[in-house]
């Protein structure tokens, strides 16, 4: 046990902290603490146990010696040891991304990263091997009729088959999916698309023929039109059409009753709203606008009686 | 010895054609290198030390077996155990609390030996690993050049070589050299990989089995006595939980804390502000007035309302 000192009213050195007390098994019994006073070794104040630092052992001689005793120097064919730094990594070296383990450290963490290096280590250690392999008539490749035992069994081999073919599969049904969702949605915009130009179209050839019912216009362009108009319109009002988009109606009535948005507080007057008189008439606010102004229908159908008169006369 | 081979080929339909092909394998050599390495284990592991043990023996061709062996019994009675199946190396593996696994590697009778704590075990039989090699084949030992940079390392190198490199022509081995274990050093541990060769020019693919090892002691004698190495930055898996724990447990503590304190705030009297010295500056009080008492109530005021026209009748007068 070592005794460090602290007093409470400064702190002493870590110097102290070398007095190692004799008694190691000492239980630090008030008379042995008296007794170590009085030799000095204690100072007054609070005296705090400290632990020493454990020390680890590293006995890099005994190791060393160790080594030379049990080593044994057996020809390199016994052991077939290497010892090699990984193989060049060439994905990296395609990609030019500066490898962090160049030289240094590698990260155990990042997994990928971690048993690329070892199946590189792998591979260097194979490609230095081959030439010393040969060179001492060592096959690596078995003979096409040199039938062994194998450490997996035959057995086990086919399910590790059927594991990889299934995920395969799962893999490729996946994708047909994926593909499949896609089509469907891409299926379903031209669809709408030809419903609505159907609908214009029947739209356009309602009115062509109510317009002519009621003496508006007296061609009837409209039923041939159809055929002239696929040809010509079909590229040039598509475009128009487009432009316009929906109409004002249309618009104002997405803008009060459409989806999102907040409408709740639109109908309250801001600061703005309130001083803006642009959309004050006069004439109308004083009861002088009368209907519509003087415009309202230029041909006023005449009443019953004018109307009679007329006939009767003509 | 004549063996009865089954046929075993990836990728091939399997056709059991039994051939017996136990001499022809060339010009025997003599087998000088007498290596023997036991393999065996306490009580209380679980299966996946067991596969791992069964997976060694399977790659290992000079290796013995043998019955467990209780944990009560004093470590050096494995040296004797060696001494009866004339073995020179030893792999025991140790689990303690059925959690955590720990092996011992030595040289027997009087070599050096290491103790490490085993993690990351992944079998033989595990799906992900998909390669195959010849049962007994001799493997290559591919090691990362840190092993060299340290002299505890470079015993372990030693160790790891006359351990588990099969001997040329012993009698269970093949003469073909199709794998490659790997030995690395990354995060102060050992990564131990097995590699299929398939072919030359370098594409492997992994057989296993897969441990990581944490070098804990390497002790002088076998199983015993000094110790040569301690290794720093070794945390024993007891400490470690404990650590996550106390960990675990002093945040909750904190935020206890926080919210205890949070309360205190709101409970707690607030002080009043001290009056301020500097208020009375601008104070500049008035004459005072004669107190002026009345008797009688005054009189009730006539409010006259003014007859205002509406906005808009304003308006039109302005206008007018």
């Amino acid at each position: 046990m070592v005794i460090g000192s602290k007093t409470m009213a400064f702190v002493e050195e870590e110097a102290l902290l070398g007095q190692d007390s004799e008694e190691e098994n000492s239980e630090l019994s008030d008379d042995e603490l008296q007794e170590a006073f009085a030799a000095g070794l204690l100072k007054p104040g609070m005296n705090v146990l400290v632990d020493k630092p454990k020390k680890l052992v590293n006995n890099v001689e005994g190791l060393k010696q160790c080594l030379a005793d049990f080593r044994k120097d057996l020809p390199w064919v016994e052991r077939l040891d290497l010892t090699n730094l990984p193989a060049a990594n060439i994905i990296s070296q395609a990609e030019e991304k500066a490898s962090a383990p160049a030289a240094g450290e590698l990260d155990a963490d990042d997994d990928f990263q971690r048993e690329m290096f070892f199946y590189r280590q792998a591979q260097a250690t194979i490609l230095e091997a081959m030439p010393l392999l040969n060179r001492h008539s060592i096959a690596t490749k078995r003979p096409e009729d040199y039938f062994a035992e194998m450490a997996k069994s035959d057995q086990h081999m086919q399910k590790i088959r059927k594991k990889l073919i299934s995920k395969q599969m799962i893999m490729e049904r996946s994708e047909k999916a994926k593909k499949l969702r896609e089509q469907r949605k891409f299926g379903k915009k031209v669809q709408i698309e030809v419903i609505q130009k159907r609908q214009q179209e029947k739209k356009a050839m309602m009115s062509a023929v109510k317009k002519y019912q009621k003496g508006m216009t007296d061609k009837l362009e409209f039923l041939e039109g159809d055929q002239k108009m696929n040809k010509e319109s079909s590229q040039g009002s598509k475009k128009a059409v487009n432009k316009k988009g929906p109409s004002a109606k249309r618009k104002y009535k997405d803008q009060k009753f459409g989806f999102g948005g907040k409408k709740s507080g639109k109908k309250w007057n801001t600061k703005e709203s309130y001083n803006d008189v642009s959309g004050f008439r006069a004439k109308i606010a004083h009861g002088k606008g009368g209907k519509k102004g003087k415009g309202g229908k230029q041909n006023k159908r005449p009443g019953k009686s004018v109307r009679k008169k007329m006939k009767n006369r003509s | 010895l004549c063996l009865c081979f089954i046929v075993v080929e990836k990728g091939s339909p399997s056709s059991k054609n039994q051939k017996c092909k136990g001499k022809e394998r060339g010009p025997p050599g003599k087998w000088t290198n007498k290596e023997r390495v036991l393999i065996f284990s306490s009580r209380g592991i679980n299966f996946r030390t067991r596969h791992l043990m069964q997976d060694l023996r399977t790659m290992m061709p000079h290796a013995k077996a043998d019955t467990k062996m209780d944990r009560k019994d004093k470590l050096f009675v494995i040296n004797e155990v060696c001494e009866i199946k004339n073995c020179n190396k030893c792999l025991y593996f140790e689990a303690k609390k059925k959690q955590d696994l720990y092996m011992w590697i030595s040289n027997s009778p009087h070599g050096p030996s290491a103790k490490f704590l085993v993690q990351n075990i992944h079998t033989l039989a595990e799906l992900k690993l998909t390669g195959n090699c010849l049962k007994g084949s001799r493997p290559l030992l591919s090691f990362d050049p840190k092993f060299d940079k340290e002299p505890h390392y470079a015993l372990l190198k030693e160790l790891f070589i006359q351990t588990f490199s099969t001997p040329r022509y012993h009698p269970k081995s093949q003469p073909f050299v199709d794998h490659v274990f790997t030995f690395t050093i990354a995060d102060n541990r050992i990564w131990f990989r097995n590699y299929q060769i398939i072919e030359e020019d370098g594409s492997l693919v992994e057989i296993g089995p897969r441990f990581v090892l944490n070098l804990m002691k390497i002790f002088q004698g076998s199983f015993g006595g000094p110790t040569l190495y301690e290794n720093p930055d070794f945390r024993s898996p007891n400490m470690h939980r404990r650590e996550m724990r106390l960990a675990a447990a002093a945040k909750v503590r904190e935020k206890q804390m926080v919210k205890e304190m949070q309360k205190g705030k709101k409970t707690s009297a607030k002080e009043d502000l001290e009056s301020d010295v500097t208020a009375d500056v601008f104070l500049t009080p008035a004459e005072e007035k004669p107190a002026d008492i009345q008797t009688e109530a005054p009189e009730p005021k006539v409010v006259k309302k003014k007859q205002k026209a509406f906005k808009r009748q304003r308006m039109q007068m302005a206008r007018r």
